[in-house]
């Protein structure tokens, strides 16, 4: 591999990164919003919310990713490739994301909660000061296992022609014939992303142990 | 110690008094013709009840007999069904015209309550200090530096001022009960609400959380206590309420109440816990 190969890979890496990065923080955001309106029991809402979450978790990401670039210019949308991608990916995280969020809400202590009433905290206050904490740190286990799922099921992308980590291989090796030390870089450089995370989430279950009274 | 007490009654803001119960105003607490249920059950029977400032009640009675619901109906964690509960002159839950409270409005009255609750529900991911100050600083609005300094005074009171930095899981029961009672005192309440507070203790730390409450009878805060310590309850009281299947069936100072019980099912009880 020469230097314009290694250049591409890490090039196909970053747009790996951020499309994944996007989509992990947005769907994250949108997943506790959806947990939140979910609780609320809004009569139509919910039944529409509960649809989109067994769609979502239901649809694999190529066709989902397939079906967001094709049929966007039918309801008059140009979309972009990368806005595509981070459509598909965030819509699909989202679903699992939310289901996420709602268990360690309905899981959270209601000792805890009545405390801080007790004291005078607004429903509000309690959640962000006393629930959400907790809730960041219980739930990041599950979070951060779903972000890795979606970091490995991002090549899907690849099919509406972003320029992923996995695809830029099939570039180079177009080129230098030799599949295998391109490929080879790619696994490692997942590996590292992923190896982030799963430090992340070791240092945060050694703070979850604090939450076990 | 004696400052601290001075600070702890705070400014009531008590509602226009309407016709015919500007009585009320003058009680720390006053609960009159409360009813509540649990689905068919009758928890509490039309119970009055009036704690004066500055006075310790205990509330006695067998498990079931509805005194832990009672003292939750106090700061509205249990809604009752009929009756009214005034804080310092201001009514809890309802507005005048009977509808619930904003839950804004709402908080604002039961920060002029505290609570201990039995198994201390401390708040884990706080350390013993923030766990005192976070109503303070965030329901207050107090500055946290001031915040922390009243923090590091109730710690002392209540003996625990050496694990300021601790977290909860590394507490006794005894040590997080008495953590618990500085976080409700921070909020300068009215009046003090304790659940059973010593019911989940070993019992040889039961003592510590039982002398942390004494001395603050003895600097005069009000207090409602649902407890089973007989003798605890004898010392520290200035009134003794026993409830049964949801009725205040004898309500006397306590030399009264534990010598001389009126009705038989007191002698019963009394005679079973001696």
């Amino acid at each position: 591999m020469n230097a314009s190969a290694w250049h591409m890979l890490l090039e196909g890496a970053w747009t790996t990164l951020w499309i994944s990065g996007v989509s992990i923080a947005m769907g994250v955001t949108a997943g506790l919003i959806l947990a939140l309106i979910r609780l609320a029991r809004v009569p139509v809402i919910d039944q529409l919310l509960v649809l989109y979450i067994s769609l979502a978790r239901a649809t694999p990401l190529v066709t989902l990713a397939l079906f967001i670039f094709l049929s966007a210019p039918t309801f008059g949308l140009q979309l972009d490739r990368n806005v595509a991608g981070i459509l598909a990916l965030t819509l699909n995280t989202t679903a699992f994301n939310a289901e996420i969020w709602r268990s360690a809400f309905r899981n959270f202590s209601r000792e805890q909660r009545e405390a801080a009433m007790a004291t005078g905290m607004t429903p509000w206050i309690t959640f962000r000061r006393i629930m959400l904490p907790q809730m960041v740190i219980t739930s990041l286990p599950g979070l951060i296992n779903e972000m890795s799922f979606l970091i490995k099921g991002s090549p899907a992308i690849a099919v509406i022609g972003i320029v992923d980590l996995t695809r830029v291989t099939n570039r180079i090796s177009a080129v230098t014939y030799e599949p295998l030390p391109p490929i080879l870089v790619a696994c490692v450089l997942y590996m590292a992303i992923i190896g982030g995370l799963v430090w992340a989430q070791r240092v945060a279950e050694r703070r979850a142990n604090r939450l076990a009274v | 110690m004696s400052d601290l007490h001075a600070t702890a009654g705070r400014q009531a803001t008590p509602e226009p008094p309407a016709a015919g119960n500007s009585h009320v105003t003058t009680a720390a607490v006053s609960i009159r013709n409360l009813s509540k249920s649990f689905d068919d059950v009758e928890v509490l029977r039309d119970v009055n009840l009036e704690v004066k400032q500055g006075d310790v009640v205990t509330i006695l009675g067998s498990s079931g007999s509805g005194k832990s619901t009672l003292l939750r109906c106090i700061n509205w964690l249990e809604q009752p069904e009929r009756g009214t509960i005034h804080i310092a002159g201001e009514r809890i839950g309802m507005n005048a015209d009977g509808r619930p409270m904003s839950v804004k409005a709402l908080a604002r009255v039961r920060a002029r309550t505290g609570m201990v609750f039995q198994s201390f529900n401390l708040w884990p991911h706080l350390n013993v200090l923030h766990n005192v100050t976070e109503a303070p600083i965030h329901v207050l609005g107090q500055p946290r530096q001031e915040a922390e300094a009243r923090a590091r005074e109730l710690l002392d009171k209540v003996g625990m001022s050496h694990k300021q930095d601790a977290y909860p899981n590394t507490l006794s029961g005894g040590q997080k009960q008495r953590v618990a009672i500085a976080r409700a005192l921070a909020m300068q309440p009215e009046v003090m609400l304790f659940d059973e507070p010593t019911s989940a203790l070993d019992p040889e730390l039961v003592g510590e959380v039982l002398g942390v409450i004494k001395a603050l009878s003895a600097e005069g805060y009000t207090m409602v206590i649902v407890t089973h310590e007989m003798a605890f309850s004898r010392a520290v009281s200035d009134q003794v309420v026993f409830l049964e299947k949801g009725l205040i069936i004898e309500q006397a100072d306590p030399e009264t109440f534990f010598t001389r019980p009126r009705t038989e099912r007191v002698q019963r009880f009394l005679e079973r816990h001696q």
